[in-house]
């Protein structure tokens, strides 16, 4: 399970978390929603540790975050993280030298299922093409949790259809997922739970099936609640 | 890796080192030879009176501004790229930092890395230079007829260049000092950057402050205690032993500020 | 029977637990006569990826499907849709209802005689059924009343 408790992150003067707690829990998709700047992708980093944290806590499987983390968590970034005259077959071959937990076979898999060239230049990907590729470096590793950052963003349909497969596939499946999304049609029926982040705090988190059991509401009935307060 | 990212430039800047070079000293051995032809036309006497002896040493001498001008861009380009290998990480499409901090090994290997590659490529560049020498020697006695030339040594001739009397010195303490100058220099560097990449707007007011501080302080016993003239307060020895004690404080400084700025501070 | 078709995607309802309609979905197929009696299902991952749906959802359906008992799970072996002629029968009724009582409440609102309602109900259906007879042949199997 991955958890923060009351995590505070100024960026620019203003506090962009403030007091954010929550969890996701391994083997559910979690779902980080926000409007633009609510700081959904500084959560991601926080939790990388791409960015420092000095007030709060974020725990791993009880732990507090550090380097031991890196062979259990993936992070799956909203760009390219890699070198750009690097080609794709040269990238998981990068991975594997690194990553003890790197699956090369699921990753041959998973750039078949994606229809990638592994010859061809990071450079030279369009959109779409590269967030699959992310999700190829992001998943292929034997991790306990996947942290993606926007995986439809910008992305053509049929791409988005592709990338939406993967959640209901068996490469989640034991996985605990954290994502963030604008894209909420997409994926509404797909998520365990949701986490509405407004003013630097977890203003709801909640598990989707009984919110919509027990008051009939759909994601986005909660978000304009939510939102209009 | 680092220094596969780099190789074309490294190759570039060893090929174009040596063209210049070469080419420098096959010119000046041809115009030479040039004009003893014109004394003997004009003269009708035979050109060694007038003329000293054909030597490469005097033809490094004579070409020492071509000869720097290959070594001046390659150093302006390796202290570009001492911010760069950092900078490219990230900024650009490809933000490879996000790669490299998430990795499972630690996070200093990453500042080992830029560090010996930038030592690397200085290196391979002096010792390429090095190289050039003796084959500029080669060329220009395939050019200047046998009778002619006057045999050189290295040595001489490497120190009848200004600026190679800096980069190949040739005593152990000499390059000691001037490049244990640079390295010092370089380390400071990486720890502003970090300290940029940490603080970002204030990072830069701290990276020069540090910066600046490191200066005087390095100069300091130089100028405060009289390093360079006997009449001092301390003894040239006590003097000199003071200023590696600051030297190696400031190494160590450095060194600990980037691993530490890489672990705990630095941002994407 | 079709083993592919049926098992395309489902246009899920957003304010309703995914869950339930999947058992709906099952509901509605075995009832139509896709899905037989003793029939073997999917695996509960198998269904994720077939209806797209996280494999927690498919968990959770078949969960409910068997504590309704919709469906039998003996020992390691796959799932199978129930032989028991009650709960098929308490499945047709109960859909057949739901159905009928969206009808009537909408229907309510026209002032109309029960004969002349039954009388329209018997033509459209029968016209219903004949404009699709690809679908009949292929089902084999469907009711009609």
């Amino acid at each position: 399970m991955i958890e923060l408790k009351g995590v505070r992150k100024r960026y620019r003067g203003r506090y962009v978390l403030n007091g954010l707690s929550f969890t996701a829990e391994k083997g559910n998709i979690t779902c980080l929603i926000g409007m633009n700047g609510a700081g959904k992708s500084t959560v991601m980093k926080a939790i990388m540790g791409l960015v420092p944290v000095k007030e709060g806590q974020i725990l791993v499987d009880g732990k507090p975050r550090g380097r031991w983390m890196y062979e259990k968590i993936s992070f799956v970034p909203d760009h390219l993280t890699m070198p750009l005259s690097m080609k794709m077959s040269e990238g998981l071959t990068f991975m594997a030298d690194f990553y003890a937990s790197w699956n090369a076979e699921r990753a041959a898999e998973l750039m078949r299922f994606f229809r990638l060239e592994p010859g061809e230049k990071i450079g030279n990907l369009s959109k779409g093409t590269a967030a699959k590729y992310n999700l190829v470096l992001g998943l292929a590793p034997n991790s306990d949790y996947v942290l993606m950052d926007e995986p439809f963003s910008g992305i053509d349909l049929f791409s988005r259809e592709m990338i939406a497969d993967v959640f209901s596939s068996e490469l989640i499946e034991e996985r605990g997922v954290l994502l963030t999304t604008h894209e909420i049609g997409e994926v509404e029926h797909l998520i365990d739970k949701a986490v509405i982040l407004q003013n630097g705090k977890a203003e709801m988190e909640f598990d989707c099936e009984t919110m919509r059991s027990e008051e009939g509401k759909s994601i986005v009935d909660v978000m304009r609640e939510v939102y209009s307060r | 890796m680092e220094i596969h990212r780099f190789r074309y430039i490294l190759f570039a800047l060893m090929g174009l080192t040596a063209l210049v070079q070469m080419c420098a000293i096959a010119f000046n051995a041809m115009g030479e030879i040039n004009e003893r032809n014109v004394y003997f036309e004009q003269t009708g006497r035979a050109p060694e009176e007038f003329f000293a002896a054909m030597s490469y040493t005097r033809a490094v001498q004579e070409t020492q501004f071509w000869f720097a001008v290959p070594v001046g861009l390659s150093i302006a380009v390796l202290v570009i790229y001492a911010f760069l290998i950092w900078y490219r990480d990230w900024f650009g499409r490809g933000t490879f930092a996000y790669r490299l901090l998430s990795l499972p090994s630690e996070r200093r290997n990453i500042y080992f890395a830029k560090l010996t590659a930038i030592l690397t490529f200085v290196f391979v560049l002096v010792g390429f230079q090095l190289l050039l020498m003796p084959i500029g020697r080669a060329i220009f006695a395939m050019i200047a007829p046998a009778d002619q030339l006057q045999p050189s040594y290295i040595a001489d001739a490497i120190f009848a260049n200004q600026v190679f009397k800096i980069l190949l010195p040739r005593s152990f303490a000499e390059f000691f000092v001037n490049y244990g100058l640079g390295i010092i220099s370089l380390l400071v560097l990486f720890a502003s950057i970090l300290l940029e990449r940490s603080y970002r707007w204030l990072g830069i007011v701290y990276g020069l402050a540090y910066a600046g501080f490191c200066a005087l302080l390095m100069v300091y016993p130089l100028l405060a205690l009289g390093l360079n003239y006997s009449t001092g307060y301390f003894y040239t020895e006590e003097a000199y032993a003071i200023q590696m004690a600051i030297d190696g404080l400031i190494v160590v400084a450095s060194v600990w500020l980037g691993l530490y700025l890489l672990k705990k501070k630095v941002s994407v | 029977m079709r083993t592919g078709g049926g098992w395309e995607e489902v246009e899920f309802n957003s304010r309703e637990p995914v869950y339930l309609q999947v058992v709906r979905h099952f509901k509605e197929m075995i009832v139509a006569g896709k899905l037989e009696a003793g029939q073997v299902i999917p695996s509960r991952r198998e269904l994720g990826t077939l209806l797209k749906i996280n494999p927690n959802t498919a968990q959770r359906s078949y969960k409910e499907m068997e504590e309704r008992k919709l469906i039998v799970t003996e020992g390691n072996s796959p799932s199978r849709i129930t032989q028991d002629d009650a709960v098929l029968r308490a499945i047709r009724a109960e859909l057949l209802g739901e159905a009928v009582d969206a009808f009537v409440s909408a229907v309510r609102k026209v002032d109309v005689p029960v004969e002349e309602l039954l009388d329209l109900v018997k033509s459209k259906y029968i016209e219903a059924l004949s404009s699709s007879p690809a679908d009949i042949a292929a089902e084999g199997g469907a009711e009609r009343p």
